[in-house]
């Protein structure tokens, strides 16, 4: 499943490049998205997938599970990803930051029952997010052109490229067990309920404030991944605008 | 799967952009004057927020002459515009710049109160020209016992107007100006750089905000 995956980005990125037949005007050329006309298509397919799919689900969802579960949930689903983001940590060379999301890991773990409990948090050992996506940045690699993938959303080459090799990354991918087939089926379906009752009231908001919300999206994401990229550390103020 | 019309904390970071309780803690002695104006000014938005004693559209009227009392909206709306600022008409700018006010302060009316009650610590700043500064804070909610780190709000301050103004301000990296000029600009070019039209579709939405 965690294969298929990482098959499904690389057969998204093919079919855009082959889909994309309508020529890019400067404007779309200047604004790094050169597709803009198939991003916004798929942004319109996503939506229908997240009002006729998601959504229904995730209202069942907050129905059948009280708060405390959903949280437990949330908690479970964060620190099954502390692999992946300790082995980015290494490939960037943030020693420290590995090595709090070691301690994390070893506390939510523990005291913290298999990850359902946070209390690393309580113990202030800091939290971040690292993927491979953002390892090729810090080693130099460009972003390239921004893509709207089907199912994934925002991207671009270098972050959908950076998704499929987080799958390689991931310990748990080389773990087989018994019908490990539905633990990995369970696992993306938790992560996408959570990810959506998470994030349900804000997206309703940016969309009705929006004027456009293609672009908004567009904007949000490349600052945040310039962020992420940046490990929160302040930005060479040479490269903001002139106001 | 990463299934995601919009990554989790790009929108809590937006979420908390278009809403940030605009309010700050008392903080330790401040280093310049974009400092000082950002402690002393956006403390008056924590007033406001935390007065208990006022009536919702008191609050409301309140809010807005703080906030166009602490921003340069103008100047904003400007930015905004991007390249299609040259090419407008001197009519349809200032037009532009006074829907662009009200979009603006419809849309953070309609967020601020779920964050009245927090509070921003300023962390230090710098200067990106002797009269451009970026002024570091964390936003801060008392009443959070997650243990989470606090989120980095800053504020780039222009003083070239001999008052200091705030132009600019950014949530977890997001600058809220860049990302609206994105948007514009976007629209602009969807519609044949047509500016009233902009101006038409801002209106509506902040008709929408103001009723709820």
């Amino acid at each position: 499943m965690r294969v298929f995956q990482a098959l499904a980005i690389g057969f998204c990125g093919l079919a855009l490049t082959a889909c994309a037949t309508t020529p890019p005007t400067p404007e779309m050329v200047a604004n790094r998205d050169p597709y803009e006309t198939i991003n916004r298509d798929t942004l319109k397919f996503n939506g229908k997938i997240d009002r006729y799919f998601v959504i229904p689900t995730v209202a069942l969802y907050f129905v059948l599970v009280p708060e405390g579960g959903r949280r437990a949930v949330h908690h479970f689903l964060e620190n099954l990803t502390l692999p992946t983001t300790f082995v980015n940590d290494m490939l960037q060379g943030e020693l420290k930051r590995g090595g709090q999301t070691t301690a994390r890991f070893l506390v939510n773990t523990t005291i913290g029952l298999g990850g359902f409990l946070d209390p690393a948090s309580k113990m202030k050992i800091p939290d971040h997010g690292e993927d491979f996506g953002q390892t090729l940045a810090v080693w130099g690699m460009d972003e390239g052109p921004y893509l709207v993938l089907p199912f994934f959303g925002p991207s671009n080459p270098r972050d959908a490229f950076g998704i499929a090799a987080d799958v390689g990354l991931d310990p748990t991918t080389y773990i087989h067990f018994k019908q490990h087939i539905w633990w990995d089926l369970g696992r993306e379906y938790f992560t996408i309920l959570d990810l959506r009752a998470q994030t349900f009231q804000t997206v309703q908001n940016i969309q009705r404030s929006s004027v456009d919300y293609y672009a908004s999206l567009r904007s949000l994401y490349r600052q945040l991944r310039e962020n992420e990229i940046r490990n929160g550390r302040a930005p060479k103020t040479q490269d903001l605008p002139d106001f | 799967m990463r299934f995601s019309p919009i990554p989790r904390r790009a929108v809590l970071a937006m979420a908390v952009t278009l809403a940030s309780g605009l309010a700050l803690t008392s903080p330790a002695l401040a280093a310049n004057p974009a400092e000082d104006f950002v402690q002393e000014n956006i403390h008056k938005g924590l007033e406001i927020l935390n007065n208990k004693g006022l009536a919702a559209e008191q609050r409301r009227t309140q809010f807005e002459s703080f906030l166009l009392g602490l921003t340069d909206m103008k100047r904003i709306a400007d930015f905004t515009l991007g390249q299609y600022r040259r090419s407008a008409s001197p009519a349809d700018v200032a037009a532009f710049e006074v829907a662009f006010q009200n979009y603006a302060v419809a849309v953070y009316q309609s967020y601020f109160a779920k964050y009245a009650g927090q509070t921003l610590k300023v962390t230090g700043s710098q200067a990106r020209t002797p009269d451009d500064f970026i002024v570091a804070t964390q936003l801060i909610d008392p009443n959070d016992n997650s243990g989470q780190q606090p989120l980095e709000v800053d504020f780039r301050v222009r003083t070239d107007s001999g008052k200091p103004v705030v132009v600019d301000f950014s949530v977890a990296g997001i600058w809220l100006a860049l990302e609206e000029r994105d948007q514009f600009t976007a629209f602009l070019g969807q519609n044949n750089g047509n500016v009233r039209t902009l101006i038409a579709h801002l209106s509506d939405l902040a008709k929408q905000f103001r009723t709820g």
